[in-house]
């Protein structure tokens, strides 16, 4: 069967990223796999070269809509570090919280993404109905469901009260147990293990070589893990455990991630026990002196860089963003090859990236030069019919 | 792996010898400087002697004088390394360490389309970030860059061509 050419995507920025694959398939394996990045570049690092650093936070939070504490804390670290500033412990813990909680909202959609595209359904409603609780406590914490707007330069923006403080607690262990149920289930489930187990497999040498981060990192036996090994806002004091797996597959990402759904309970739990008295935030100076920061955040879908360079103003003379997903798509380019043309969906969903949800898929065939357009829906289908007819899931 | 201690800034000290200068920002942040054409040693050195297997990010600065390349690298001691060398703006080109840092490839291909430099030996250095109708010459994260009345940057036109 003579090679064929699938295109995927680009073009529509809407909820998911826009983003271009070329699969070069043989038949149904997949032998090589292109790569264009593009489509939406908003400027943002150029953006926050012209403002000061109070207007950049909020700038910095619509870099993603999921990960947007993520980056304004990595970004207000860095300049505190560049300040020489240091947040008070309870402005740190409360930044913990948030972001904990910023982590199981989007490890709960990845996972309702997940049973999405290999047609389990299920798995999406019950996963996405209990991220509302973490979105509930979201918005009671931080007045708003995503762009927390917590973060300043010095702090955060608002103290927790005890009676939200017990709210809170009294939530997370209901919250706790569907994770655990979710656990036992997809280890047990036939739709799961068919589909995730073997599926985008990666070696420990693979990801170490092509610089993956996060839980696809962690799912390979890298022990890797920002919070841990360059501990920012308090993590060093935190109790909670780095969780890895030695599968290297889809089905190893998933394990990593609800283990570290229990691990962030874990954090939020011990946080909101023990907040120290006094303020969050303290004053802070308009400019930063001349000084270069490199700041490491473990963001949901691994770690997150903001290089930052001071020049004795009140604004960035550069800000250089380095973004989990950037540096989780040679391997998976890496980990398709090989793999089957329906397997596309569920390992590309396993890195947790973001996908254009209109995107076209564009089927060539070089032999007899025949076009035909396939939608990422479809494409989805065929993952679902291939596995129903061949194994009977 | 977890309790590997720091890495000293005599120990990058012995490991840069020849190669530049070493300065600490913090306890775990060393940082070497380097003429542009012995990056690829560095890169060799550091991830030799010093054991990082790991690339974090490859960082550009353009200050208005020079373009400044800082390669983060770490490792099992959990202390990034920092290469760091400066490129002139008129002629800024420098040898692609793809292929001793696979994930380089992607963020050279990136640094290119951003700021115009060339990473000579770069197996696909097309472009990544960009729109396809963007102008070839132009690159919009240089401090000097400014948007040209007569060109066009992509999108429609408001005579909707």
């Amino acid at each position: 069967m003579p090679e064929v050419v699938v295109p995927i995507g680009p073009y529509h920025p809407a909820l998911k990223e826009p983003v271009n694959f070329k699969v070069i398939a043989d038949g149904e394996i997949i032998v090589r796999l292109e790569l264009d990045l593009a489509y939406n570049h908003r400027g943002i690092e150029k953006a926050a070269e012209a403002r000061d650093f109070v207007r950049v936070v909020p700038l910095l939070e619509r870099v993603c809509g999921i990960c947007s504490h993520s980056h304004t804390t990595a970004f207000c670290k860095g300049i505190e570090e560049a300040m020489g500033v240091t947040v008070p412990p309870r402005g740190q813990l409360i930044r913990v919280i948030v972001a904990e909680l910023e982590r199981m909202h989007s490890h709960l959609l990845w996972l309702g993404v997940a049973g999405h595209e290999i047609g389990f359904n299920t798995l999406f409603m019950w996963t996405w109905r209990d991220r509302e609780v973490v979105q509930d406590m979201l918005e009671e914490l931080t007045g708003n469901r995503v762009n927390y707007g917590m973060n300043a330069v010095g702090g955060v923006r608002r103290d927790i009260e005890p009676p939200l403080v017990a709210r809170c607690l009294k939530r997370l262990s209901p919250l706790e147990e569907r994770i655990r149920k979710y656990a036992d289930m997809v280890r047990h489930e036939p739709t799961t293990l068919a589909r995730f187990q073997g599926v985008g497999r990666l070696t420990k040498e693979q990801a170490l070589a092509f610089g993956t981060v996060g839980p696809t990192a962690r799912a390979s036996s890298v022990d890797y893990d920002i919070r841990r090994d360059d501990p920012y806002i308090g993590y060093a004091d935190i109790p909670f455990d780095v969780v890895t797996d030695g599968q290297g597959d889809v089905f190893g990402r998933t394990l990593v991630r609800i283990g570290e759904l229990l691990q962030s309970v874990r954090i939020v739990r011990y946080a909101l026990e023990n907040l120290p008295p006094g303020p969050v935030r303290v004053n802070t100076p308009r400019g930063a002196p001349k000084a270069e920061v490199l700041s490491r955040y473990e963001a949901p879908r691994g770690e997150l860089a903001h290089f930052i360079r001071t020049n004795n103003t009140d604004k960035v003379e550069r800000l250089d963003i380095r973004t989990p997903t950037l540096a989780n798509w040679t391997s998976v380019a890496v980990s398709l090859v090989g793999s089957n043309l329906a397997d596309i969906p569920v390992v590309v969903a396993a890195i947790d990236p973001c996908l254009s949800c209109t995107s076209r898929i564009t089927i060539v065939d070089p032999g007899r030069r025949q076009t035909s357009v396939m939608s990422w829906d479809e494409l989805r289908a065929h993952g679902i019919d291939f596995y129903r007819r061949k194994e009977g899931v | 792996m977890t309790n590997a201690s720091p890495l000293a800034a005599e120990d990058v000290m012995k490991a840069m010898e020849g190669l530049g200068s070493v300065d600490r920002a913090r306890t775990n942040r060393l940082r070497v400087i380097v003429s542009p054409e012995r990056v690829r040693e560095a890169i060799l050195r550091a991830q030799g002697s010093l054991g990082c297997d790991h690339v974090i990010q490859i960082g550009i600065v353009d200050n208005g004088r020079v373009f400044e390349l800082h390669y983060h690298l770490t490792g099992p001691h959990r202390t990034v390394v920092t290469i760091k060398t400066e490129l002139p703006r008129d002629d800024a080109r420098i040898a692609s360490s793809h292929d001793l840092l696979p994930p380089a490839g992607i963020y050279e291909r990136q640094i290119h389309d951003l700021f115009g430099i060339v990473f000579e030996g770069h197996p696909n250095l097309q472009r990544l970030i960009l729109t396809e109708d963007w102008p070839e010459d132009e690159y919009p994260l240089r401090k000097d860059w400014t948007m040209r009345p007569d060109r066009r940057y992509g999108g429609s036109t408001p005579e909707g061509t």
